[in-house]
């Protein structure tokens, strides 16, 4: 018996480690796969459907940024008014690091993605490139013409790849998507406790680390790792602060475990890479790229507008946010942190706005406006104990 | 001093007379704002190029247009205080300079419960209703959600779609139309709700009728501009352009630009040039202007260089749509994805950039011998890609370019001593070129 | 009972030792520099002497300041922002608003009822609106930053200084002059310019009375009446404004000693690397 849960214990170590591992040598596997004869495609942001490039066989892979590499060649091709993690994946692509990426596709997801589309496939063409137009409205015409974009996105890779999307390949990749989807929520779940059993520090590197591998490995590493995280032995109530962070692109674990050095215990996100990412599931319906398109023109990103039901501000922010004030109950959050990577024009308009709703529900909130560096992160060791010392 | 020096030098040069008659024309803006609610009428903040206007005209909403009043406080140099407010209200300095005035005038508003003593042009009246869109840039659909926190009042947003430039055409032009339209009766619809009247068809077809004229005229006096000398400089441009943005669809507009036509093809007949000795022409690249410091074009001027036209505001060429729409939404749909991919071919066919084609174009048919941009820190839309444009502008033409930094109403953002060195070694590369 | 609060900033190094009735019985003010780096424990321990005491007596050590990670003998460390509220709660009970000037950033803190934080906005990623960039200019007009004030008194009006960009504003004073400004308005105009960009940050947390100046550059008579101006209130200004900080510090570990909060089991007085 002893044995047993050694070797349990080992393997399951192994997937800790594996998604450790993962998250600093990112884009090693796909370059593996591609070597090998698959079909990788990047993408940007939130709105790209895993399903569909899985359903013909390819692997997705979301393109991610440097925190560490400083920004150099990207300046001469691109303002330093833009998104700096866009500035930053651009300069990392001038540089061939993503040389192996079979196809390129960025949605129309703001002002910078829409423009790095030209440049980017201009200066490092992918043998095939594709964007995506996504409605910034919301409603039953924004549905039908998302899904008419889908519809287009498929065929364009049909044309270039000369491979048929099958619908059942495509319900099948549904669910293997929406079944990664309960596994991570079943590992936020794990942060629920007092202190939570996994640190947001943990949870991140697991989420980047599924972003430029298959979703079904993914899925597996993931199973062993809740597994393992739930065997954890639990520790004792400590008090310390419950943090809920918020904001856009955040790849790079340095933020996060600068909060948890500071004292704090980040138990519940919102951002471009965690929950917005995979939170609510597609629908399984017999029209797989309805459902993708309904649930993906949901995302929670600031860029999407949610029509007013009534002229009300209350309603409004309830409207916006009513799925935060989940978070925030269940995860019995203390206060926030919006962490506000510079130059996104929408969450700048937001953070103002979830700063009202949060206070309403009487959440203190530190707001943070950052370049995309860890080189500076340091600087924001004051402002965050500072908070800290004052909500404890 | 700066606006002593301004004025002086304005009157150094030879603009159009119509162009004086702006200033009227854009008090009347916000006079005819507050009348309106005064009497009983609509009042919508609006965003120009929202490919509405006619919507509005046709339903007699008056259209408050908040960027306008952010570049009209620029230039009166009343910007600081909507800032700084906006600024204390928790929006980032590097959020668009546009929303941070609209969302300051609005807090303040809120805070003083009226409208901030002395705002510009007498300020924007309370609206009854916002209407933004996603066209061209993200700001102008996510401020109007912002300002709810100061504003009790319903909002609309619309989308209005463009398809890639490399997407098919012939794929995507139905579903494109299709949304477009469903975006424009989701507004209708919720207009008249908001005024309790149904839209009238004719009224709509009569609005789009006299939008069109207005924006053709315009067309024709831009091709009247290729003349030597140049008849009428960029900075008239970003007066004009007051008529066909905030005067869509009224006979004011087609009046106004009928008569600058007719004082254009006198100007340039006559040769009555902008400056007595033009040495050189230059093409507006790119980018929002400075509100603050629109006295730099003269500053060019006194080296003898006239900015000849403009590739910002004036956005489209006029389209054709086809006979057989008999709607007026899906005539607005239609012109509305014409306009938006009219460089498309000509871009896919060779530079892949359908506004390195368009400039292209210009600098030819207006004998440009310099393109200058305006990059602005806050506004991510008319400043990114600039860099890409101009590199790609570099492989079929070797005239100079100047990218100039600073921001449309951000005074914090501009450095004279800079910009004048800039433009020193700029004008020094024109004549080297000219000396061949 | 004896406490101590060191207090560790970007310029300057502050320490101060309260006894158990909070009396202030000795403070020190010195240089930070890059190449102290024994610093802390000079500071400390000089501080001890003048207070005719040992280190050994001291019942709980605060370190705060930016350097306050590198005080290996501290019992604890505590942001300067919560420092300064308790500090200058001691000293102003009434105050609801702090305006911190420090040397690289400057900070707004607001108090509650209880004279807690309630909430504070930072600058800290650019020098204007802070001492540095009043060093800077003054460097450029060729003038001594304890002079400053003595100069804006004579100033008849001020010029406006529009850029806040430090290197933009140096560009800006220096065509100023060339135009002929005189050097009293000019400075004016610099404490005109940091009250705006102070104050303007502080608005962010709703201005309340009292209102309260401190940091180093609160010493400056000139810049406060400008920052007065700009909030449209009375401000006080703390006797010795380089200190509240490592008094709050002080008088925080009163607290701690007194809720049995752990101490630093290693603490000896040996030489200290900082800012490695």
């Amino acid at each position: 018996m002893p044995r047993d849960h050694e070797n349990r214990e080992n393997e399951d170590m192994t997937a800790g480690a594996k998604l450790d591992e993962l998250y600093k040598n990112r884009g090693v596997r796909a370059k593996e796969l591609h070597n090998a004869g698959a079909i990788v495609i990047g993408y940007f942001c939130c709105f790209v459907p895993d399903e569909i490039i899985t359903a013909f066989d390819m692997v997705p892979y979301r393109i991610q940024g440097s925190q560490s590499e400083p920004i150099d060649e990207a300046d001469a091709f691109l303002e330093p008014m833009a998104c700096p993690f866009v500035r930053s994946c651009f300069n990392m692509a001038l540089k061939g690091s993503y040389d192996f990426l079979d196809g390129f596709v960025a949605p129309h997801s703001c002002d910078t993605i829409e423009r790095i589309y030209g440049i980017w496939s201009h200066h490092r063409p992918s043998p095939f490139n594709h964007m995506i137009n996504v409605p910034h409205m919301q409603g039953p015409s924004s549905e039908a013409f998302y899904r008419s974009e889908l519809d287009y996105f498929i065929k364009s890779l049909e044309d270039w790849s000369g491979r048929k999307l099958e619908n059942g390949k495509l319900i099948k990749a549904v669910s293997l998507y929406n079944e990664r989807r309960k596994v991570l929520r079943e590992l936020y779940d794990l942060r629920k406790s007092d202190p939570p059993l996994v640190s947001g520090t943990e949870i991140l590197k697991a989420l980047v680390a599924g972003m430029g591998i298959p979703g079904a490995e993914h899925l597996a590493l993931l199973r062993r790792y809740v597994a393992h995280v739930k065997e954890r032995p639990k520790p004792r109530k400590d008090k310390t602060p419950r943090i809920f962070i918020w904001g856009n692109e955040i790849d790079d674990a340095a933020f996060i475990q600068l909060v948890e050095e500071c004292g704090a215990q980040a138990v519940m996100d919102d951002l471009c890479t965690t929950t917005r990412s995979f939170w609510e599931e597609v629908p399984e319906t017999t029209d797989p790229v309805e459902g993708i398109a309904r649930r993906y023109l949901a995302t929670h990103c600031p860029r999407n507008d949610v029509p007013q039901k009534e002229c009300s501000r209350i309603s409004d922010l309830e409207q916006r946010y009513g799925y935060i004030k989940k978070f925030i109950k269940d995860w019995a959050v203390d206060g926030a942190i919006f962490y506000i990577v510079r130059y996104c024009d929408t969450c700048e308009l937001e953070g103002p706005d979830l700063r009202e709703y949060l206070n309403s529900l009487d959440i203190p909130v530190l707001m943070i406006e950052d370049d995309y560096s860890i080189s500076t992160i340091g600087q924001l060791r004051t402002r965050i104990q500072a908070f800290l010392e004052m909500i404890g | 001093m700066e606006q002593r020096e301004q004025q002086g030098k304005t009157a150094a040069v030879k603009g159009t007379d119509m162009a004086r008659k702006v200033r009227g024309m854009v008090k009347n803006i916000y006079q005819s704002a507050h009348e309106a609610k005064q009497a009983g009428g609509k009042v919508a903040y609006s965003m120009i190029m929202s490919q509405y206007d006619e919507i509005l005209r046709a339903m007699d909403i008056v259209p408050l247009p908040t960027e306008n009043f952010a570049g009209v406080c620029a230039a009166k140099r009343q910007m600081d205080r909507f800032l700084l407010q906006a600024e204390a209200d928790g929006y980032s300095q590097s959020l668009c300079s546009y929303a941070r005035i609209g969302l300051g005038f609005d807090s303040l508003r809120k805070e003083g419960s009226g409208i901030p003593d002395n705002s510009p042009d007498g300020g924007m009246a309370m609206p009854d209703m916002m209407l933004g869109s996603s066209s061209v840039c993200d700001p102008r659909y996510k401020w109007f959600q912002a300002a709810g926190r100061f504003l009790d009042v319903p909002r609309y947003n619309v989308d209005v779609v463009s398809p890639p430039i490399r997407a098919n055409l012939e794929d995507t032009r139905d579903y494109y139309i299709r949304y477009q339209k469903e975006q424009f009766r989701g507004l209708i619809a919720f207009l008249e709700k908001q005024t309790g009247r149904k839209m009238s068809d004719d009224r709509l077809w009569e609005s789009i009728r006299l939008c069109d004229e207005a924006w053709r005229l315009w067309y024709e006096i831009d091709r009247l501009r290729v003349a030597v000398p140049s008849p009428m400089p960029s900075q008239d441009h970003f007066s004009i352009m007051a008529a066909a943005h905030y005067y869509a669809g009224t006979q004011i507009a087609v009046d106004f630009y009928q008569g600058l036509y007719d004082e254009v093809k006198y100007k340039a007949a006559n040769k009555n040039g902008v400056v007595p000795d033009e040495k050189y022409r230059i093409l507006y690249g790119a980018g929002l202007p400075p509100w603050h410091t629109l006295w730099i074009f003269n500053y060019f001027e006194s080296f003898g260089a006239v900015f000849v036209i403009e590739n910002v505001y004036r956005a489209y060429d006029p389209v054709e749509v086809p006979s057989s729409v008999q709607d007026p939404v899906e005539y607005l749909a239609w012109r509305t994805f014409l306009r938006v991919t009219q460089w498309h071919e000509k871009a896919s066919a060779r530079s892949g950039n359908p506004y390195v084609e368009k400039l292209l174009e210009m600098a030819a048919d207006y004998k440009t011998d310099g393109v200058v941009f305006h990059a602005c820190r806050s506004c991510r839309a008319s400043t990114l890609g600039q860099t890409h444009i101009k590199n790609l502008l570099g492989r079929y033409t070797d005239i100079p370019m100047m990218q100039l930094t600073s921001d449309m109403v951000d005074l914090r953002d501009y450095s004279e001593s800079q910009w004048k060195a800039q433009i020193g070694a700029f004008i020094e590369a024109l004549a080297a070129r000219k000396r061949g | 009972m004896l406490f101590a609060g060191l207090d560790i900033g970007s310029t300057m190094t502050k320490a101060v030792i309260v006894d158990g009735n909070e009396k202030i019985l000795a403070a020190l003010v010195g240089p930070t520099g890059a190449e102290h780096r024994h610093l802390a424990f000079q500071v400390m321990d000089e501080t001890v002497r003048k207070a005719g005491l040992s280190f050994e007596a001291l019942d709980f050590i605060v370190a705060t300041g930016y350097g306050r990670i590198n005080v290996p003998f501290a019992d604890k460390q505590v942001t300067e922002i919560t420092c300064h509220a308790r500090g200058i709660r001691a000293i102003f009970p009434g105050t609801r608003i702090i305006i911190d000037i420090g040397g690289q950033d400057s900070k707004g803190i607001k108090l509650n009822d209880a004279g807690t934080v309630a909430n504070f906005v930072m600058n800290d990623k650019c020098a204007a609106g802070t001492g540095r960039f009043l060093e800077v200019i003054s460097e450029t007009l060729g003038i001594r930053l304890s002079d400053l004030a003595l100069i804006s008194a004579e100033a008849e009006g001020f010029v406006k200084i529009s850029n806040m960009c430090t290197v933009f504003a140096e560009h800006e004073v220096t065509s100023r002059l060339a135009e002929g400004a005189r050097i009293a308005e000019i400075v004016a105009g610099l404490h005109e310019a940091i009250a705006g960009r102070v104050v303007n940050m502080v608005r962010h947390l709703g201005i309340e009375k009292d209102v309260v100046v401190t940091g180093g550059p609160a010493k400056n008579a000139g810049l406060v009446k400008a920052i007065a101006d700009k909030v449209g209130l009375p401000v006080w200004v703390p006797p010795e404004p380089f200190i509240t900080g490592a008094l709050g510090a002080a008088l925080l570990g009163k607290g701690f000693a007194k809720r049995n909060a752990t101490r630093n089991q290693t603490r000896r007085m040996e030489s200290v690397t900082f800012f490695a």
